[in-house]
C-alpha cells in the first residue's frame, strides 16, 4: 500500500502542500497582472490532480531501491519518470485550458497564462523529482525501522532460546534420578556417592558458567558433555557404553554453549533408556577445512512407542543454531527403526 | 482388621537401573514383615515374577525399556497391588486414575515408603482386590492418540501385538479375543474397553460382538438367512448388524 494514500492525514498534508505550491504559482500569474480568483482557477484544478501523478514516484522508488540499483540506474528513471509525468502534467493543464477557452467568461485570462507554460513544465518536473525523493527518504526511514524491530526481535529470541536451553539442559528428572543414585550408593558405596555429588556439582557449576556466554572452546563442552556421560554412566551401569572418536583440531573452535549435551540426552533417553540390555552411543567430532562436523548417534529399540514430548531438545539445539549461525549451520536428525543419528554442520571458526 | 499393620508383605522391585533397585531394597530390608521375592530389571520381568512368584506389592518404575509401568499395571494390576516409583510428577493424575496405591517420587525417603507400605496393608487388609476392574481399561488407555500395539498376558508371557497385525476382535463373555496371524489372544477386557483404545478409522464395531480391522475387509456377502456377512481376505466370515453395516458404509 502506498504510504501516503494508507492514511487520511497523510494524504491531507500532502495535498495541503500542494495547494501552498498552487499558491505561489498563482502569485506569480498575479505580477502578470491577473487576479487572484483568475490566476488560482486557472492553476489550481491541474496542479491537484498532478499532485497525484506525482504520487506514483513511490513506486519508481520501489522499483528502483537506492540499496540495490546503481546511482546511473536511479538517476535515469527518475530522470524518464519525471519527464513522463511533466509531459502528463502539460496535457492536463491543455485539457484545463482547453475547457477554460471553451467558456466565454474564462476565455480571456487563458492568453496570458498560455505563456507561462514552459516554467510551469520546469517546475512541474523539478516537484516531481521532489516528491520522489521524499519517497526515498520515507522508504530509507521505513527500512530503518524495519532493520531495528527486527533486531529487537532478534535478541528476544536469542535471550528466550538460551533460557529453555538453559532448562533443557538442567532437565530436572536428570537431577531427581541422579540424586536418587547418590541416597542408593550412600548406603553401599559412600565413596562412590561422594564421586558423584563431585560430578553432578562441577556440571551444575559449568553448565551456569557456560549458559551466559555466546560461544565457547569446543574442548569445553565437550568436557560438560564428558561429565554428563558419567554421571549417567553410574545410572545405567554396563546398559551404556559411550565411543567417542574426536578430532583434536577440533577442540580449539567456538561453539554456542550447550549444543551437545542435548544431543547426548535425547541419544541416552530416547534410545539407550529403551532398551534392555542398552548399547553404544557413538559421538564423532570433525574438523574439515571451515567446516566442523559433530554428530551423535545411537541405537534404539525398534518396538518402541514414539515418545509424545520427543524432540523437544534437539529442536531447541537447531533454533540456536539458526540464531547464531542463520543458514551457515545445518541440523539433521535422520531416524531408522533401529537407530537415531543427529549431525551438526558448523562453521569451524577460532577467532573469540 | 487390627493386623492390618503387621501384615507380611511379599514384594517385587521393578526399575531398570540397579541403584534404583539397591536403595529400596536397603530401605525395604530395615522394614519389618517385609520379603522381598524379585527384582526386575524390564516389565517382562516383572510379568514373569508375578506369575510364578504372586507377590503382594510391586513397586514400579514408570519409565522403562519395552513395556512401560502402566503396562505393565495394565497386564497384572488385578493381582498384584503398584506403588509407582519415578522422578516424573506427570504421572501422578494417571497413576492414581488406574488405582494405583500411591505414588513415590524419586530420590525416594525410607519415611515416604514406609507410608506407602502402610497403605498397601491397609488396602490389602480391607480384602481389596489389588486393582478393581473397571480402573484396569483407564491404564490400557493410551494418553493420547490411539494404541499402537496390544499387550496380552499368556501367564508369565507377553505378547505383543502390533495393531496392524490384529485381523478382528471378538467378545467371549469377560474376555476379548484378538485374532491375529493366525492365532487367538485373550485378554480380560470388554469389546467397548477395546474399541475405545483402538482407531476407530480402522477398527469399526460391525456387530455387538465384532470390531473389524477395515484392511482385512475384501466384500460383503449375504448368508442363507439373508443377514449381511463380512468377509476377509483370509476367506473368514464374520456377521455384520443393520447398525454395524451403517457404521462400515460411512467409512466405506
Amino acid at each position: 500500500m502506498h504510504p501516503i494514500l494508507a492514511r487520511l492525514e497523510r494524504l491531507a498534508s500532502y495535498l495541503a502542500l500542494w495547494c501552498a505550491i498552487g499558491v505561489l504559482e498563482g502569485a506569480v500569474l498575479t505580477r502578470q497582472g491577473l487576479t487572484w480568483p483568475e490566476a488560482l482557477v486557472q492553476v489550481l484544478p491541474p496542479l491537484l490532480v498532478y499532485s497525484f501523478v506525482c504520487l506514483s514516484a513511490w513506486y519508481v522508488c520501489r522499483a528502483m531501491p537506492l540499496s540495490t540499483s546503481g546511482v546511473p540506474g536511479v538517476l535515469t528513471a527518475s530522470a524518464l519518470a519525471a519527464a513522463v509525468a511533466a509531459v502528463l502534467w502539460l496535457i492536463l493543464n491543455e485539457v484545463w485550458l482547453g475547457t477554460l477557452e471553451s467558456m466565454p467568461e474564462t476565455a480571456p485570462l487563458t492568453m496570458r497564462f498560455r505563456g507561462q507554460v514552459p516554467f510551469l513544465f520546469a517546475v512541474s518536473l523539478m516537484l516531481f523529482l521532489l516528491v520522489l525523493s521524499v519517497h526515498y527518504v520515507v522508504l530509507a526511514f521505513e527500512a530503518f525501522r524495519t532493520a531495528e524491530r527486527q533486531q529487537l526481535e532478534l535478541q528476544v529470541l536469542t535471550r528466550d532460546a538460551e533460557l529453555r536451553a538453559l532448562r533443557a539442559q538442567v532437565n530436572p528428572h536428570f537431577l531427581y534420578n541422579s540424586l536418587n543414585s547418590i541416597s542408593a550408593l550412600t548406603g553401599s558405596d559412600p565413596a562412590a556417592a561422594r564421586r558423584m555429588c563431585l560430578l553432578l556439582a562441577e556440571f551444575l557449576r559449568t553448565t551456569l558458567r557456560v549458559s551466559t556466554q555466546e560461544r565457547i572452546p569446543l574442548a569445553e563442552e565437550l568436557t560438560l558433555a564428558d561429565r554428563f556421560l558419567s554421571i549417567e554412566q553410574v545410572r545405567f551401569g554396563d546398559r551404556l557404553h559411550v565411543e567417542r572418536s574426536i578430532d583434536e583440531s577440533a577442540l580449539d573452535c567456538q561453539v554456542p554453549p550447550l549444543v551437545l549435551q542435548p544431543l547426548l540426552e535425547n541419544a541416552i533417553g530416547h534410545g539407550i533408556a529403551g532398551m534392555i540390555d542398552g548399547g553404544t552411543v557413538r559421538l564423532d567430532v570433525l574438523r574439515h577445512g571451515d567446516r566442523l562436523a559433530i554428530a551423535v548417534e545411537n541405537p534404539r529399540d525398534p518396538d518402541a512407542m514414539p515418545r509424545a514430548r520427543g524432540g523437544v531438545g534437539l529442536e531447541n539445539v537447531r533454533k540456536r543454531l539458526t540464531i547464531v549461525f542463520g543458514g551457515a549451520a545445518r541440523m539433521d536428525a535422520t531416524a531408522s527403526p533401529t537407530g537415531f543419528r543427529v549431525a551438526l554442520d558448523l562453521p569451524s571458526t577460532t577467532d573469540v | 482388621m487390627s493386623d492390618a499393620s503387621s501384615l507380611h508383605l511379599r514384594i517385587a522391585i521393578v526399575d531398570d537401573e540397579p541403584l534404583a533397585r539397591a536403595v529400596l531394597f536397603e530401605f525395604l530390608s530395615a522394614e519389618a514383615n517385609v520379603e522381598v521375592v524379585a527384582q526386575c530389571a524390564n516389565g517382562f520381568e516383572a510379568v514373569k515374577a508375578v506369575s510364578e512368584l504372586t507377590p503382594d506389592l510391586l513397586l514400579l518404575d514408570v519409565q522403562m525399556p519395552k513395556l512401560d509401568g502402566f503396562e505393565v499395571l495394565d497386564l497384572v494390576g488385578k493381582d498384584v497391588a503398584v506403588v509407582f516409583t519415578t522422578a516424573y510428577d506427570r504421572y501422578a493424575l494417571r497413576a492414581f486414575e488406574v488405582h494405583a496405591v500411591d505414588y513415590l517420587l524419586k530420590p525416594i525417603s525410607a519415611e515416604r515408603l514406609s507410608e506407602a507400605l502402610t497403605r498397601v496393608r491397609e488396602r490389602l487388609g480391607r480384602g481389596e482386590r489389588a486393582t478393581p476392574p473397571d480402573m484396569m481399561a483407564a491404564a490400557a488407555q493410551p494418553r493420547e492418540g490411539h494404541a499402537h500395539r496390544v499387550l496380552v498376558r499368556d501367564g508369565p508371557r507377553v505378547h505383543v501385538i502390533p495393531v496392524d497385525k490384529v485381523d478382528y476382535v471378538q467378545a467371549q463373555d469377560d474376555y476379548v479375543c484378538f485374532r491375529s496371524e493366525g492365532k487367538d489372544y485373550l485378554k480380560e477386557q470388554t469389546l467397548a474397553e477395546t474399541e475405545a483404545s483402538l482407531d476407530p478409522a480402522v477398527f469399526v464395531r460391525i456387530h455387538r460382538s465384532y470390531l473389524l480391522n477395515l484392511s482385512r475387509l475384501a466384500r460383503m456377502d449375504q448368508d442363507e438367512r439373508e443377514n449381511r456377512v463380512a468377509v476377509l481376505t483370509d476367506g473368514k466370515r464374520l456377521p455384520v448388524s443393520r447398525a454395524g453395516y451403517t457404521r462400515l458404509s460411512s467409512l466405506l
